[in-house]
């Protein structure tokens, strides 16, 4: 039949041929976060044509959300990627502005007056070849001897940093650098991988050192290894050996589909809100069958098929939960037969200490979502949920659109991997918070239990504030935890003066700036430690006279008189270095009511400028016993 | 749809062009993004949609309607 042409189904191990009739589905779904999913799902590799249209549908779907500049360095052609980074931006409501730099590695666009600054990205990528890196890189590898590749890798490392270290000068936003995979496989073969100067060896080695660079010495950049790309898609179907001998375009459609997903999935994670709790349904998500109705013997979690998969999604879920995202049970079922399963089951791996709460009832799925939001102080925008349900699924869509909402798959063999493609669960850095995420949640449990029981017996809040013994250690300066500043700047809304973002490169800027002051603060109690919560950028702009930028402290630790402790510290600093004025301001957005008063109640006066000021000298600070927080300075 | 429909739209598509500015006399130089990108753009399109395999040394041939549909033709495509 004419037009029935089959389009190649990605690897997934079953090579049935799609016909189109399944595209033409994609094009009649009518939100964006459902079409998202269904591309993600559906296994389709899209001819060039489809991944246009599909993008014109995506885009009028609805009006972006936000706008991701993205800027590219290259030393292979990368404009034939543009229609598939545009069907990825628009599946996830971002208007795309591309700039392609000229054709080959020329450190002119690592220049301040350069075309890639001035197009202002928030992200640029570098799409480098692996011979680019050094000349004898064009040489088999392992031609050469032991120390020579040690000194080849120590060279190559060298012009790596120093390529990126020339653009981190320059604000090109996120670094993104990658390597083109080789076209062959090892020189050696089969027998490279036990060679004892093997190829595949070397470069793990070069990759890994690669890391441990921009992760020790440059903020905001990423190395995303296409050879992952690889492994998901297959040497063979990564190139088009056609375009690139012909054009020097290396990508088949889904490598090209894939490659685009991965580097608008880094915009999306650096623009968007992000996601920081995964709830999920239990019944057939977590396990087969329903276990108010098949009982504890009846549902299927186990080493045969299909409880087995539903294992391994338990497990892929315990990986989410070491990128700094929690997990929450949300479940319409009686809480005695969830919390058998939890307790009981042999062969179940989520127990009760990897949720950071649970709502196990019979109310709507929304209304529990806004009590999960209360209780975590999470926004309903860092929430995504996991439901088999088409109903359940669709109340929350229509109830809250800017929740993610994933359909546990129909079929078994497709849950494990469900939540593979969601961008917004890719993590582009890792903090000892982040790692500790869900303890943190659990400590946060074990104060509100003592505040609830000092409250019943009519104690005040002074009190359980005191018996808290609550310590905090403030730092000035301190680029070890830059990560988590920038993060910080990130991710608080709610106790945030003014609300200013900035990545990693830029705090390390007014670190090092000796006009500006960056002061920072982590909290102990008796429950345990929170890690770094509080952070203050300062503008020194006379020798009496500073200006307060940003003034934040976490929500996780807000009520607790800390933000008057450090503050009332600063002044005590500042004070200590001749400074007798700040001067701060307070921009409100929708998300930071809770500290429109703080200035005034700090002792700022409103100025008819909108600004406050406090005069340190006729208001002196007060001392560090005025609040029931234990402050150490660290110089 | 006839295989001109099917190329017609493709095309289109592919370069971002009414429908009906290609006819089935139409050629690279009468469409001004049928340009170099585009036209590697156009290669990739006739075989993904058509599920033929072009080599190399189709692509500069490829550079017309009446071309294209001569090698449909040869594919076995009418």
């Amino acid at each position: 039949m004419q037009g029935d042409v089959s389009v190649l189904n990605s690897l997934d191990g079953y090579d049935v041929a799609r016909t189109i009739p399944n595209f033409e589905h994609l094009l009649t779904i009518g939100t964006l976060a459902e079409l998202r999913a269904a591309v993600s799902h559906s296994g389709l590799t899209l001819s060039l044509p489809q991944v246009q249209q599909l993008a014109s549908h995506a885009q009028s779907l609805e009006p972006a959300v936000c706008s991701l500049r993205l800027g590219i360095i290259h030393t292979y052609t990368s404009e034939l990627l543009d229609p598939w980074f545009a069907l990825a931006a628009a599946l996830h409501g971002l208007h795309l502005q591309t700039y392609h730099a000229p054709f080959g590695l020329s450190l002119e666009e690592a220049r301040a007056d350069s075309a890639l600054v001035k197009h202002q990205p928030d992200l640029t990528l570098l799409m480098l070849r692996r011979e680019d890196l050094h000349p004898d890189l064009g040489k088999p590898l392992v031609g050469f001897s032991s120390d020579r590749q040690e000194e080849l890798e120590t060279e190559v490392l060298a012009q790596v940093c120093g390529l990126v270290g020339r653009f981190r000068m320059q604000e090109v936003g996120q670094i993104v650098l990658t390597l083109l995979p080789p076209v062959f496989s090892p020189d050696l073969g089969i027998y490279d991988a036990q060679f004892e100067r093997s190829e595949s060896t070397w470069w793990a080695n070069v990759k890994a050192e690669i890391g441990r660079c921009l992760r020790t010495s440059m903020p905001a950049s990423l190395f995303l290894d296409l050879d992952e790309v690889l492994l998901d898609i297959g040497r063979a179907h990564f190139f088009d050996r056609r375009f690139w001998y012909s054009v020097r375009f290396p990508f088949g459609a889904e490598a090209a589909a894939e490659i685009a997903r991965r580097v608008v999935g880094i915009g999306a994670v650096i623009k968007l809100p992000k996601a920081k709790i995964i709830v999920l349904d239990a019944d057939n998500t977590l396990w087969g069958g329903i276990i108010g109705e098949d009982g504890i013997n009846g549902i299927a979690l186990g080493p045969d098929y299909p409880g087995n998969a539903f294992l391994d999604f338990q497990r892929r879920l315990l990986a989410y939960r070491q990128r700094g995202l929690i997990l929450a049970l949300c479940s319409k079922n009686n809480s005695a037969d969830v919390d058998q399963v939890l307790k009981e089951h042999p062969h179940q791996i989520l127990r009760d200490e990897h949720f950071a709460a649970r709502r196990v009832n019979w109310l709507p799925k929304p209304d529990n979502l806004v009590s999960l939001a209360e209780e975590l102080n999470i926004a309903l925008d860092s929430f995504l949920v996991v439901d088999d349900s088409d109903y359940e699924c669709g109340a929350v869509r229509q109830a809250f659109p800017q929740v993610e909402v994933v359909q546990t798959p129909a079929r078994p063999v497709d849950i494990p991997i469900c939540l593979e493609h969601v961008a917004r669960l890719e993590v582009l850095s890792l903090t000892v918070e982040d790692l500790a995420k869900t303890e943190m949640y659990a400590q946060e449990q074990r104060r509100r239990e003592l505040h609830h029981n000092l409250e019943k017996s009519g104690a005040p809040l002074s009190e359980y504030l005191s018996s808290l013994r609550m310590n905090i250690r403030v730092g000035f300066n301190d680029s070890s935890h830059l990560t988590r500043l920038s993060q910080l700047t990130q991710k608080t809304n709610q106790f945030n003066l003014t609300t200013r973002r900035y990545n990693e490169q830029q705090i390390e800027a007014f670190i090092l700036n000796g006009n500006w002051l960056v002061a920072h603060f982590s909290l102990t109690d008796a429950f345990g430690h929170s890690g770094v919560v509080g952070l203050a950028i300062l503008h020194i702009t006379t020798p009496a006279e500073a200006e307060l930028d940003t003034f934040l402290i976490s929500c996780r630790v807000i009520g607790r008189e800390v933000e008057s402790a450090f503050l009332h510290a600063l002044f005590r600093h500042l004070a200590g270095q001749g400074i007798s004025e700040i001067v701060a301001s307070y921009q409100p957005t929708a998300k930071n009511g809770l500290a429109r008063s703080f200035l005034p109640d700090q002792g700022f006066e409103e100025c008819s400028d909108g600004r406050y000021r406090r005069d340190l000298r006729k208001v002196p600070p007060s001392p560090e016993s005025a609040f029931p927080v234990a402050v150490e300075m660290t110089t | 749809m006839t295989t001109f429909e099917k190329l017609q739209h493709a095309i289109a598509t592919t370069l971002n062009v009414p429908a009906t500015t290609i006819t089935e006399t139409t050629t690279a130089e009468d469409i001004a993004a049928w340009d170099s990108l585009g036209h590697v753009n156009l290669m990739m399109t006739l075989g993904q949609t058509f599920g033929v395999l072009l080599d190399v040394e189709d692509f500069s041939r490829l550079n017309s309607v009446p071309a294209m549909i001569a090698f449909l033709r040869e594919q076995g495509i009418e």
